[in-house]
């Protein structure tokens, strides 16, 4: 016998029945797209803003009032007054401050001296997420006070002008749209996928099916297509709120776009398969699909943590993830309107992870037949 | 309330759950596999990043920029590195190089001899924290690079600030980044299988079956629930010694307190995975509503972006966010050292959190079940 399209339509009918009848995974499907989109497109910003400064003054002249007060104006800080040093570092200790800044006795003496005067900058090497902004801060913030408290000239010999490219307001949300994108499809093909072929086999039914005279491949073709659809319709739904909402630019070509989420979602629904098949239940199924699907396409595909910036086992060990490339031609398509020839490696890559899944997916499920 | 009855019921519960080798690889092994491999993955640093400079043979300053940069270690050359005839807008956006350093004409050294010279930097601003990370440290190399040849020693700076990191003064990512990784994994293993677990039972009818054997309601629900709290507990000692022998991430605060902070994160993650449970009609459904739990909760959770940077409504979210709290908790006790007051009332919010979701869950019970 061989593959027969509308055997494999019927199966996906019926699957399509079996989502229909089950408003809450479908609500879901297309509720946590807009969930994700919206917590990052309002509640997220890399620019890191609001900074709690204790600071203890302990010179108390008009030069050390000036010096706070350029950390309030620059707007990445909120100063807050404590009366002694020990006070300031008490205060990053128990959460209420990120940072410290501590100020001399002798602090406007010496800069009429003309010496140079220290001021001692803490910061919270506990949180992650503020050290490395905030040492950048207290870099610019050293120039400006000098130049506007000592009245220095620390004006450079040179003008270095930067011009950030693709995204020249620096908009966090042009960065991880694009992005949400490949996480989403990731976890909606893969995990829909496990979970309903695997309860399929929980239940038996899937033995019930293959008795019947509907092919393998027919049953696989037909149980993952309406998946395919949902995850398709997901991408369309954010695609949109993408650029309605969040005004986040698509310079490529759509049909190139649209190329890589169809390899993408092929690959992740083969993998999907491939862990039902070889788990055959759900528990274990959802546990797989976490630890290879969701928390890979999250952490190592260069969501938020650049790959470039990981040990070199790891630069090439990511390669492995049809996540990474796909997130690169995702960013690439939305910001910088790339070529499909100018994605070619990407899309090679992402290819053959889609062959060897699927292929593997099919001869695990010929050997369990077997 | 513990009596035999529920002894044995959790008993049977534990025997279930680890029955299954593969199960137990999914409990034990896999966060020792996670936490290895996403400490030593992650990091909020900018590092090899690509960077061309179109400098001609006599530009010797520029050279020396160049060089110093790849030296320093955050940069790495690009494909293209030195040739002058490239457009180094193309270089960017052909994906060869993430920076480009472009002289005035004439070279940059010629310029400088002028006075006013202008050095554009180019930069990739898909990924806006790399972007910027970029050109902060390359003002830095410029500024030394023309210390250095033009013996131009620049008058310091007459106010200068002394920036200590503390609990992490060498910087180590791993000592930052594993906190938050402790968060996730516990949260994975915790929140998910309880949620799973009750719900499997839904599914095949087995929950009716308990609720009308001669055992209460709280015994049921306590019976299902305590188990998974102890299978969460034993991944403390796991992550724990992960951390500290191979990330030789200290552990500054008492054993005692965090062992008090993770009952109160295990306790609330399980009753939170059983509020969902019940709202779940069948695995699939679970799966997802915990998917669309986690998500957001990791993202408010201050691991990736600082808490005080979110919108004020969004703020309150992060504080029913457990994994705020806890992640705060393992800084707090493991990095700065356990200040008490803080870790009590983290601890007292998420106890209050745990209750709370308990009780709402009880009345769920009641409510259907009745």
């Amino acid at each position: 016998m061989t593959f027969a399209w509308p055997r494999a339509a019927a199966v996906a009918r019926k699957e399509w029945f079996h989502i229909r009848r089950d408003p809450f995974t479908m609500t879901l499907a297309l509720v946590m797209p807009l969930v994700m989109v919206v917590i990052y497109g309002v509640a997220i910003d890399f620019n890191v803003k609001n900074v709690r400064l204790s600071v203890s003054d302990s010179d108390q002249t008009q030069a050390s009032r000036r010096l706070i007060d350029t950390f309030s104006s620059s707007g990445y800080f909120r100063v807050r007054r404590d009366f002694s040093p020990n006070q300031t570092v008490e205060d990053v200790v128990a959460e209420r401050a990120r940072a410290a800044l501590i100020i001399p006795p002798q602090f406007e003496k010496d800069i009429w001296s003309g010496r140079t005067t220290r001021a001692q900058i803490l910061l919270d090497g506990a949180d992650n997420s503020t050290v490395v902004p905030v040492s950048q801060y207290v870099g610019a913030i050293q120039t400006l006070a000098s130049e506007r408290i000592a009245g220095a000239d620390m004006t450079p010999p040179y003008d270095l002008r930067t011009r950030f490219l693709f995204n020249p307001e620096l908009n966090s949300r042009w960065f991880i749209i694009p992005g949400v994108i490949v996480v989403i499809m990731a976890i909606l093909s893969i995990f829909l996928t496990s979970m309903t072929v695997a309860r399929e086999w929980e239940n038996g039914s899937m033995e019930l099916l293959l008795s019947t005279p509907v092919e393998p491949l027919e049953i696989i073709v037909g149980k993952a297509a309406p998946y395919a659809f949902l995850g398709a319709l997901a991408v369309v739904f954010v695609y949109i709120i993408a650029r309605a909402a969040f005004g986040v630019p698509f310079r490529g070509h759509i049909w190139v776009f649209g190329l890589g989420c169809l390899i993408f979602l092929l690959t992740y629904l083969a993998q999907g398969l491939f862990i039902s098949i070889a788990t055959k239940q759900q528990t274990l199924a959802m546990q797989f699909s976490m630890l290879t699907g969701m928390m890979p396409s999250v952490i190592l595909s260069g969501f938020v943590f650049p790959i470039a910036s990981m040990p070199k086992f790891f630069w090439y060990f990511t390669m492995l993830l049809p996540a990474r490339w796909f997130m690169i031609i995702s960013r690439h398509c939305f910001l910088e309107g790339s070529s499909f020839f100018e994605l070619s490696v990407p899309f090679a890559a992402l290819s053959l992870s889609c062959l060897g899944m699927t292929a593997l997916a099919a001869r695990r499920f010929k050997r369990t037949l077997e | 309330m513990m009596n035999r009855t529920l002894v044995g019921f959790i008993k049977k519960e534990l025997i279930q759950a680890l029955r299954d080798p593969r199960m137990k690889f999914i409990i034990f092994m896999a966060p020792i596999v996670e936490m290895t491999v996403f400490g030593i993955a992650i990091s909020n640093e900018v590092k090899n990043i690509r960077l061309a400079a179109l400098f001609t043979a006599n530009d010797f300053v520029l050279r020396d920029v160049y060089e110093r940069a790849i030296d320093g270690g955050w940069f790495i050359p690009a494909r293209a590195a030195g040739e002058t005839t490239q457009d180094p807008f193309e270089l960017v956006r052909s994906g060869d190089a993430d920076a480009v350093l472009v002289p005035p004409e004439g070279g940059f050294t010629r310029a400088l001899g002028r006075g006013g010279a202008q050095l554009q930097l180019l930069v990739d601003a898909t990924n806006v924290t790399q972007a910027q990370s970029v050109e902060s440290y390359m003002k830095a190399i410029i500024a030394d690079t023309l210390q250095a040849d033009l013996g131009a020693s620049p008058r310091p700076p007459p106010i200068e600030f002394d920036v200590r990191v503390l609990f992490n003064p060498s910087l180590d990512t791993a000592i930052f980044m594993v906190p938050g990784v402790m968060t996730m994994l516990m949260v994975l293993t915790t929140l998910i299988l309880a949620n799973i677990g009750i719900v499997r039972e839904k599914e095949m009818g087995t929950f009716e079956m308990l609720i009308s054997a001669p055992i209460s309601k709280s015994e049921v629900i306590f019976g299902k629930t305590l188990p998974y709290v102890l299978i969460g507990m034993t991944n403390l000692p796991l992550l724990l010694a992960i951390a500290m022998l191979v990330f030789h991430v200290p552990l500054r605060g008492s054993l005692i307190a965090l062992v008090a902070a993770t009952l109160a994160f295990v306790c609330t993650t399980v009753a939170m995975g059983t509020l969902i449970s019940t709202f779940c009609q069948n695995q699939q459904q679970a799966s997802m509503a915990s998917f669309l739990f986690m998500f957001p909760a990791i993202m408010f959770s201050g691991l990736i972006f600082p808490i005080e940077n979110m919108p004020v409504s969004v703020q309150w979210l992060a504080f029913i966010d457990p994994l705020a709290h806890y992640l705060s908790l393992l800084r707090n006790i493991m990095l700065r050292g356990g200040d008490l007051r803080t870790s009590a009332w983290h601890i007292c919010v998420l106890f209050i959190l745990a209750a709370a979701s308990a009780a709402a869950s009880f009345r769920r019970f009641r409510t259907t079940l009745s």
